[in-house]
């Protein structure tokens, strides 16, 4: 097996032993475009390898999904194929593992936002998010280098380049990844405990174009990407992860921010996007490319219009430390603190979710975090303190 | 945009399945045919497709199951299959071919290659055939990997040439080109019809076999109607007029005329003989394993399904070129499949002559040395086909 090779299985071993974590006996549903069929491949290997009992797999075409956009009926654009149901159930018990790495970031580019926006199958996404807020699923995402990816960060298509920046982030330069991987989400825990210890009634931003206060939730607790199945199965849902996360308050947001860095978002790229906040609901949304994406999920979408998490991010990051932008919201949002519109995340509960939660079929995560952001704990009694400055955390741990 | 494959998935629309304005498209391709699925797609959705699903396919995936995996997950049918494959019923279907590394399981115990079939699947999509309700069609999906098995190089653009002639794309209007060659292909099936054979003997090098025909099988050949009235065309290419035999009677040798890919290994000179309608021996050069595995481990698999007539008259035998594909090659020469039979082939209830199996495999026979003759009732032979030419008037 030639070098590449090799790398490639010890990162799809990585995927599933640290990420996933497969259990002998269970089916795993590994999905991703058909340009990852070499990290697909990959990864169902290791997952035999792990005891897998069957490896389910699902290649999704981008090139397909313009064909229903661009030329299929209106009522394609939210239809939940049976079978998309029941693979999505089929996930309970079960393990999960996707791929992203968009080969083609602007496919859907000339498309109608609108259309884009709405192209979502409903039934399945909402069975999906279930089937996670209910814990029942150990899963992960990864990135899989493509020359289209490569061209996005590198500016040429140079997959071998890329495929070092992600194994930087991956840890797989480390003697033993397992273990580096198990101190990095103990260093992340201990930050996400001492945050939840202050209680902090809210956060508020600062920065270029952000002036924003958001409030959170007392049930609510910080945490790393590191969950646990309701069944005792731990797992790390992204790779990499590098952020602390909460559920904040959908119903107390206001103010203005402004994003950071540009979002890849279903084929196209949302370019400085501004959204104003009022009684916790979206009430402005602009943007240099993009705007009217984001705005047919607003109008669209049950809830898109309000917060389902916060999440800080320092420069320790090695997403940040590569100084790249990967043009992939896994990696992005590990560069720098970022907040995301639509569904909350059960995962900052411990029993049943706060109605503050928000709840809702889509989720997007974009990056407000830079040099210039100031993050503030608001305590209940208004005092405020630094948790973030110049991309360095300010607490203790 | 690519013209000729756009070309090529809109006869594969419109004549092939024939997708009709609402119909959901299933489209079943390799993963390395996404250039053309994604063409088919962008047709189907223009011929006015509700929906159009596709589900790729990786032989690696694959060949990871049948090496790492334990043993029940190689006749496994998830539910999510099971569910695709059955909501295929009343709408219309493409499966693409053309492997793009057919040898790529070649390395793995064939047993367990043969045994790796999700059976439950298999068994809905055998329902369906059996009442004919959904509109499909098979066609090849040139690739590098099957270019360099047909040349010994990956050139894809000859390949591409090749199929592009057997599919005719290059008469000025092929839809019209086509109505007219199904036509031809059709007049063969009613003079056969017509003859009521009650069973064909073939002679040839290596081959001495009588088979017996049912007298409520139709021969077909072209394209048919679906249970609700759609006409479509199975396969394109298609150059052959086929029938369902008389499971219980076949007697005698049949050697393979050309080498077979089949579960990513390739079988070359299967040497089957028969006594009373089964296989009671299996010989080949290469893959006869993988044969004796299908015999051993599937029902009826040991009993013939199809029996198909082909001369030379045929484009992909005019283009003289092996496929290693069994759409083109079995269209090339005459063909015997092992496996299932056809129940759409008969008005009532095809009774216990026709083979039921969840399995159908295609091999092919024919040559110019091949001689075939229709068995009339009253010990009558009347030829059929000598020198690869047809003989009935």
């Amino acid at each position: 097996m030639s070098d590449s090779g090799e790398r490639l299985e010890r990162y799809a071993e990585l995927a599933v032993r640290v990420g996933a974590n497969v259990q002998p006996g269970q089916e795993v549903f590994v999905h991703g475009f058909v340009e990852h069929a070499e990290l697909i491949r990959a990864l169902t290997r290791q997952s035999y390898r792990a005891g897998a009992a069957y490896v389910n797999v699902r290649y999704e075409d981008q090139h397909i999904r313009r064909a229903m956009i661009e030329l299929g009926p209106d009522q394609a654009l939210t239809y939940s194929p049976e079978w998309l149901n029941t693979w999505a159930e089929a996930m309970a018990g079960n393990a999960q593992l996707g791929t992203s790495g968009n080969p083609e970031p602007e496919l859907l580019a000339d498309l109608e936002g609108e259309r884009v926006g709405r192209a979502m199958p409903l039934e399945a996404a909402e069975i999906a998010r279930r089937m996670h807020g209910e814990h029942r699923v150990n899963w992960c995402g990864v990135g899989a280098p493509t020359e289209g990816w490569a061209r996005e960060v590198l500016g040429e298509p140079d997959v071998e380049q890329l495929w070092e920046l992600v194994a930087f982030c991956f840890r797989l330069d480390e003697p033993d990844p397992v273990e580096a991987w198990r101190e990095h989400l103990d260093r992340l825990d201990a930050r996400a405990a001492a945050l939840t210890e202050r209680r902090p009634d809210a956060l508020r931003y600062r920065g270029p174009g952000t002036d924003f206060t958001v409030g959170l939730l007392p049930s609510a607790h910080w945490g790393s990407a590191r969950f646990r199945t309701a069944g005792g199965i731990d797992y790390v849902a992204n790779m990499p992860t590098e952020e602390i996360f909460i559920t904040p308050d959908s119903r107390r947001a206001e103010g203005t921010l402004r994003s950071t860095l540009p979002l890849s978002l279903g084929g196209q790229m949302i370019r400085d996007l501004q959204l104003t906040f009022e009684d916790g609901r979206i009430v402005q949304a602009e943007a240099e490319s993009g705007a009217d994406l984001v705005r047919s999920h607003l109008a669209t979408i049950e809830n898109a219009d309000r917060l389902g998490e916060l999440a800080l991010v320092t420069k320790e990051s090695r997403v940040g430390q590569t100084g790249k932008l990967f043009y992939n919201t896994l990696f992005d949002e590990n560069a720098t603190c970022h907040i995301a519109y639509g569904f909350g995340l059960p995962y900052s509960f411990d029993g049943e979710p706060d109605e503050g939660m928000n709840v809702s079929n889509v989720h997007v995560d974009f990056m407000v975090g830079g040099p210039a952001l100031e993050v503030d704990a608001v305590m209940a009694d208004g005092t405020e303190v630094p948790l973030i400055r110049n991309e360095e955390w300010q607490l203790a741990a | 945009m690519d013209e000729r494959l756009e070309r090529y998935a809109e006869l594969v629309v419109r004549v092939g399945t024939n997708v009709q304005p609402g119909q959901e498209v299933f489209l079943l391709s390799a993963v390395e045919h996404h250039e053309l699925t994604r063409a088919l797609a962008r047709q189907a959705y223009r011929a006015g497709a509700s929906y159009v699903h596709v589900r790729y396919n990786d032989g690696h995936t694959r060949r990871a199951m049948i090496e790492l995996g334990p043993d029940e997950a190689l006749t496994y049918s998830p539910e999510w299959l099971k569910t695709f494959t059955a909501s295929m019923s009343g709408n219309a279907m493409i499966a693409t071919t053309g492997d793009p590394e057919p040898e790529l399981l070649a390395d793995l115990d064939g047993e367990r290659v043969g045994r790796a079939v999700p059976q439950e699947i298999v068994q809905i999509r055998v329902q369906q055939l059996t009442e004919n309700n959904v509109n499909w069609c098979g066609v090849g999906a040139p690739n590098e990997g099957w270019a360099r098995q047909v040349f010994g190089e990956p050139d894809v653009e000859r390949l591409w040439e090749k199929v592009a002639f057997c599919m005719r794309l290059d008469e000025p209007d092929p839809v019209e080109a086509w109505r007219e060659h199904l036509e031809r292909l059709a007049e063969r099936a009613t003079q056969l019809n017509d003859l009521h054979p009650d069973a064909l003997r073939y002679r040839g090098p290596g081959t001495d076999l009588t088979v017996g025909l049912l007298s409520a099988a139709r021969w077909m050949a072209g394209g048919g109607d679906t249970s609700t009235g759609i006409y479509y065309v199975a396969n394109m290419p298609t150059e052959e007029v086929f029938t369902s035999p008389d499971a219980r009677r076949t007697e005698g040798t049949i050697r393979s005329s050309l080498p077979l890919a089949l579960s990513g290994q390739v079988v070359r000179g299967l040497e089957l003989t028969f006594e009373q309608g089964r296989a009671v021996r299996v010989e080949a050069e290469t893959g006869a394993d993988l044969v004796r595995s299908h015999f051993a481990t599937i029902e009826n698999a040991d009993r013939l399904g199809e029996v198909a007539l082909v001369t030379k008259e045929s484009r992909v035998g005019q283009s003289a070129t092996l496929f290693h594909d069994t759409l083109f090659d079995e269209n090339a020469t005459c063909h015997i499949a092992y496996g299932a039979g056809f129940p759409f082939l008969f008005d009532t209830d095809p009774g216990e002559g026709l083979n039921v199996a969840n399995m159908h495999v295609d091999f092919m026979v024919g040559g110019v040395e091949l001689e075939v003759d229709a068995v009339l009732a009253d010990g009558t032979e009347v030829p059929l086909i000598r020198g690869e030419e047809w003989q009935l008037a």
